[in-house]
């Protein structure tokens, strides 16, 4: 019974008509769209996370940091069903007999291992990472952001190669175009998928789908004082440095006056409410009600001058983002705060205790907990 | 279904844009080589296809075909679909069920803080509520079809 398998005849052993260029094109176009958007949103969030020195990042408006990344993962996320599916439809064309008949041919099949291993790799890791699981050695932010580049640039070369297929696959009229009921089922399926996806993870951003968020990684509404965590006191080893009543604020760099402030000093300077998201780089956001001293007037009182930037330095004695920097249009911003209280409760240990940064438009890494010093440049 | 074999200055023009954009992500990744672990990085990217072209999709083939053989006509396209929409729960669920995220902060309730276990079984009950619904209406349209 055993017959030799040939490779050339594998590719013609499909025999579903979805496996066409019809399809292929439509699902194209789709991720090329879903691709283009989680692209661009990503380079914003890594100018915006760590800005070069071209670019400055805009305090207005205070939720955009919250639209775009929560853009990115839903994006990310509704891709998944598209790329599977597409995946599926164009599979025939791995076994294609001879691989390649021109220069131009093979330039466009090797395209394809970083567009098709790339967009697999960056909804993986991207998927992983909202789950604040890193089952790999490198850094996540700066793996995906490279691969990131990688991969659209496969993509480009993709769409370049397919140009002409994809026009004519969508132009055609006559017996190509129809096969029937067919394709709007399969195309009202990967719907179903994309829907599914969403609605089961996007209330993690988007507060009124939240009771249906039943697969997202992380609730607005869960976590002390009803929202989430990402690190706790305890794993940024700060819990004997916060709780200790030797805390002090320090305002130092180029200021004229020193400041050294304990927590009853910060609570005796003038209050300011500022109702701010603080919104996840892994797509999580919820919007709070925050209480506190301007970082403007900490500024003043110290005597800096007018478009000082500051850096912000946490109790945590390790990792990147223990300290974040405060641009001048932030700084000197009305609602960035030196935040004490959240929803008229004294800050939880795990969001900041005894006083955190909150300012518009900041990315939640950026949103340093266990604010300490303050340096004025 | 095959690649054409000339290709139009579409082709070349995205070669030469989409060509220096990949060069900028590798030059990157390699700049960054002490985060990026360009071997591992790489080793992930290639597993990824591997594990795709030699896994996955053959898997989904297989479902697919077999659906074919065993389940009735007007039945195939509804429960092809509660199978590719309970894969997606099933990928989504996954690392919430493991608590793998919860793993690397136990003492932070807000990691995956939702019975996932509970959250997939309700979505597969409306997937397959669903699938159940269209197969019993397609059933029925396609008998009048052939018995008028």
């Amino acid at each position: 019974m055993m017959r030799r398998l040939d490779p050339r005849s594998i590719g013609t052993r499909f025999t579903s008509q979805l496996h066409d260029d019809r399809t292929a094109a439509i699902l194209g176009i789709a991720l090329a769209t879903t691709f283009t958007v989680c692209f661009a949103t990503g380079v914003w969030s890594h100018l915006v996370q760590s800005p070069p020195s071209w670019f400055s990042r805009p305090p207005r408006p205070a939720g955009l940091y919250r639209v775009t990344q929560g853009i990115h993962v839903a994006t990310g996320l509704a891709t998944i069903p598209l790329l599977l599916a597409k995946l599926w439809v164009v599979y025939p064309k791995l076994f294609t007999w001879p691989p390649f008949r021109s220069v131009a041919g093979a330039l466009e099949r090797l395209a394809l291992l970083p567009l098709v291993g790339g967009g697999l790799f960056l909804l993986a890791t991207g998927l992983a990472n909202i789950n604040l699981w890193y089952p790999w050695p490198f850094n996540f932010r700066l793996a995906h952001y490279w691969t990131a580049w990688i991969t659209i640039g496969a993509l480009v070369v993709h769409v370049g190669a397919k140009w002409a297929v994809t026009r004519a696959a969508l132009a055609r009229r006559g017996p190509g175009r129809d096969i029937g009921p067919e394709r709007r089922v399969f195309l009202v399926t990967i719907g179903a998928g994309v829907a599914l996806v969403t609605l089961t993870t996007v209330g993690q951003t988007l507060a009124p789908l939240r009771r249906i968020a039943l697969l997202a990684p992380r609730r607005p509404d869960r976590g002390p004082q009803g929202f989430p965590v990402n690190r706790t006191a305890r794993a940024a080893g700060v819990v004997e440095t916060a709780l200790a009543s030797s805390y002090r604020l320090v305002v130092t760099g180029r200021v004229e006056r020193e400041l050294k402030l304990s927590h009853d000093d910060l609570l005796g300077l003038p209050q300011h409410d500022a109702t701010l998201p603080i919104a996840c780089v892994e797509g999580w956001s919820a919007s709070k009600r925050w209480r506190g001293v301007r970082v403007r007037d900490l500024l003043d009182m110290a005597g800096a001058r007018e478009g000082a930037r500051v850096t912000v330095e946490s109790l945590q004695r390790r990792r990147a983002f223990r300290r974040s920097e405060l641009e001048p249009d932030e700084a000197r911003d009305r609602d960035t705060l030196l935040a004490l209280f959240v929803e008229d409760e004294p800050l939880h240990l795990d969001h900041g205790f005894p006083a955190r940064l909150i300012g518009p438009n900041r990315p939640g890494v950026l949103q340093t907990k266990w604010v300490t010093r303050l340096v004025v440049r | 279904m095959n690649s054409p074999d000339r290709q139009g200055r579409a082709f070349w023009v995205g070669l030469a844009v989409g060509g220096a954009v990949m060069a900028f992500g590798i030059a990157g990744a390699l700049g960054d080589a002490a985060a990026t672990e360009p071997r591992a990085l790489v080793a992930w990217v290639v597993a990824a296809d591997i594990v795709h072209d030699a896994l996955v999709a053959p898997a989904g083939i297989a479902l697919g075909w077999a659906v074919g053989r065993v389940v009735r006509a007007p039945w195939r396209a509804p429960v092809r679909a509660g199978l590719f929409l309970s894969a997606l729960v099933a990928i989504l669920a996954w690392p919430g069920l493991r608590g793998y995220g919860r793993a690397t902060q136990p003492d932070n309730p807000s990691v995956q803080p939702l019975d996932y276990r509970a959250g997939a079984l309700a979505t597969l009950s409306i997937v397959w509520v669903a699938v159940g619904v269209w197969g019993a209406v397609r059933s029925r349209k396609m008998r009048s079809v052939t018995n008028p």
